[in-house]
């Protein structure tokens, strides 16, 4: 079994393809009738153009207009005087048509490798992509035409060149391996938008296969078999139908209401880190916006942000959630995060030190921007704000003042702005926990952060291995916070959401389901598989499971009598 | 022979749009257009040749435009330096 990254999920197998480089080296030579080499030249010249507007047009039709412009770029190079143009005059000079492409292909190649800004030194890699074209057109090199493959081939190669992706067809192509390229590259990108498996960076591979070898790919795990054997796979081919199945299924959940199995309504929102990604979140069909971290405009930055520059990222977000809840939560970081333009002193325990709210309410000056950009924001859509490692009432009631004051302001000023904006309390502490009943009279809503709300209850830390094992939301204590959590809520008429990882939890959602939980912010990934799994179950089979494992007193037993209720 | 001094205004210089699009313009004038800048000399019609010279924004240039239609060609390609080149 060959390791490498998983970039594209899905299981592939198929028979291999290898897309070999060729060897494009060539001898020299003076001519003698340089009218027949310029001739011979202006014919590759011509074919290659042909080749990358017709490529060109392929990839506007089924990438982007932007990707195409990349290639359109490159017929435009060789047609340039100072590329072709002094070509056809080192040609007249009696060179042959390939030592004249390559000497000037070279000579721009070493100019742009050296400049200093990175988007130039990158055109050195699109003239070395045109010299390798036209100079197979000259050696007469024919690329395998890859849209032409068998059904179930899986290619394998070096890397895929964007002009070897614009031609793939998502319907032949089982599989794609390659020896480099990362979650991000461009073969990534195009082989998760074609939903075509994918493992890449697999040291190797194109020396160790031979075409027409099988060859499994599970581009989920990142694992690769050559040649395996029967009993692989035929497990292969299992996983491939349950995993074929199971998308099949979550598609038929886009675009629905997220309802339980008696009908009862809940929703799913998406944990957002950037306002781009607020697109993402409505492109997998969330509900809204149940965590936007503002984190990103401090740590990113060299200045502490202006109203200006946080007022236009939460705009963004909030417009591109077309009227949808968009949940922001206030600052969020202290003394574990080195910012050179905030003061924050090394503390011996930053997560139990001057951090979050902390921090915010001890300088009102620097948290009253935030609120101010946050409440011009709900002009837009429907904005709520949410404040982390609340431990005290007081917290609450300052946040609470400070946006009053900034409404008065807004309105004196003539800025318009959501009077009914909600200010709502990240669930996060255990104190939290324990006097939720009186968080409730004060907040409008709450939000469980089961990821710190399990450090904390369990006074863990989850990076030291010795008591990672501790760290889990399944631990009774932490179930009995949750539980606690939500009856505050329900019992004082406001809506509970959470946006910790647990929301998304196969095994959680039962449990969340009977306490009540109103509100399931997870990774936009997984809107579909969360709303899946709400599907499956009624509020009556949620309850009797919940109280069997609320009786429970080991994580271990909880666990594994959630496994054995869960429902595929 | 006409000249203009300007400077380089879009963010990001002269990046592969708007060399391509400067370049497009040029060729069609009859007149040689050149741009001096940090001692050398750079033909507008190449494409390549303004992408390597290195402008970037806020580089001060010169534009020389020498030809039958020379005129034409430095009010044009002037107003298009100074709008920004499209970006």
């Amino acid at each position: 079994m060959y390791k490498g990254i998983a970039a594209s999920r899905g299981i592939g197998i198929g028979s291999i393809c290898r897309l070999i480089e060729h060897d494009l080296s060539f001898e020299a030579k003076i001519v003698s009738d340089t009218a027949a080499e310029k001739e011979r030249f202006r014919k590759a010249i011509d074919s290659f153009v042909e080749d990358t507007n017709a490529m060109a047009d392929e990839i506007r039709k089924n990438i982007g207009p932007k990707e195409a412009e990349i290639l359109l770029g490159h017929a435009v190079m060789i047609s340039d005087p100072a590329m072709s143009g002094e070509m056809f005059k080192m040609i007249e000079g009696g060179q042959c048509a390939e030592a004249a492409l390559t000497a000037v292909c070279d000579m721009f190649i070493g100019m742009f490798s050296q400049m200093p800004d990175e988007m130039m030194r990158q055109r050195a890699s699109d003239i070395s992509d045109v010299k390798v074209s036209v100079l197979k057109k000259l050696l007469g090199v024919e690329d395998i035409d890859i849209s032409k493959v068998p059904k179930g081939t899986v290619l394998v190669c070096k890397d895929l060149t964007p002009s070897m992706t614009s031609q793939i067809v998502k319907e032949t192509v089982a599989g794609i391996i390659t020896e480099v390229g990362g979650k991000t590259s461009h073969s990534a990108i195009l082989a998760r938008a074609l939903e075509i498996p994918a493992v890449l960076s697999v040291p190797g591979i194109v020396d160790a296969v031979k075409d027409k070898d099988t060859a499994i790919i599970d581009g989920t795990e990142g694992d690769v078999y050559i040649n395996p054997e029967g009993d692989v796979l035929a497990q292969y081919i299992i996983k491939r139908e349950e995993f074929i199945r199971k998308q099949a299924e979550l598609k038929t959940f886009f675009g629905k209401e997220t309802l339980t199995a008696d009908g009862d309504k809940l929703e799913i929102y998406c944990n957002i880190g950037t306002p781009k990604d607020a697109k993402k979140a409505m492109e997998c069909d969330g509900e809204g916006v149940g965590l936007f971290r503002s984190e990103f405009l401090y740590m990113d930055n060299t200045h502490l942000p202006t109203e200006e520059e946080q007022f236009e990222a939460y705009k963004e977000a909030v417009e591109t959630m077309q009227g949808k809840t968009v949940i922001i939560r206030t600052l969020d970081i202290g003394g574990d995060k080195d910012i050179p333009y905030m003061d924050f002193e090394k503390e011996e325990n930053p997560f139990l030190g001057f951090r979050a709210v902390r921090y915010c309410v001890a300088n009102l000056d620097t948290f009253k921007v935030q609120l101010r950009a946050i409440t011009r924001a709900s002009a837009y859509g429907k904005v709520k704000i949410m404040v982390p490692l609340v431990t005290t009432v007081d917290e609450v009631r300052t946040v609470k003042k400070l946006v009053a004051e900034i409404k008065d302001e807004l309105k004196a000023e003539g800025i318009a702005f959501d009077s009914d904006i909600e200010v709502g309390c990240m669930m996060e502490t255990a104190a939290a926990s324990l006097i939720a009943d009186l968080l409730a009279k004060e907040a409008d809503f709450f939000s469980i952060g089961t990821n710190d709300l399990t450090g904390y209850t369990m006074a863990v830390d989850r990076g030291n291995a010795k008591v990672a094992y501790l760290y889990s939301a399944f631990q009774p204590a932490v179930l009995r916070s949750i539980r606690q959590i939500i009856a505050a809520g329900k019992e004082a008429g406001i809506p509970v959401g959470m946006c910790g990882e647990a929301a998304a939890d196969p095994l959680m959602i039962p449990l969340l389901m009977s306490f009540g939980l109103d509100e399931y912010s997870v990774n936009p990934v997984l809107v579909l598989t969360a709303r899946c799994i709400i599907s499956k179950w009624t509020k009556a089979e949620a309850d009797a499971l919940a109280d069997k494992v609320m009786a429970m007193d080991t994580e271990e037993e909880i666990v594994a009598a959630l496994k054995a209720a869960a429902k595929e | 022979m006409v000249s203009q001094n300007i400077t380089i205004k879009n963010e990001q210089g002269m990046h592969m749009r708007p060399a391509s699009l400067l370049s497009q313009m040029a060729a069609k004038y009859d007149s040689s257009i050149k741009i001096m800048f940090s001692g050398k000399e750079i033909d507008c019609k190449s494409l390549m040749f303004l992408m390597a010279a290195g402008m970037k924004c806020g580089s001060e240039i010169e534009l020389v435009c020498d030809g039958a239609d020379e005129a034409a060609a430095l009010a044009e390609i002037t107003a298009f330096i100074e709008s920004g080149m499209g970006d």
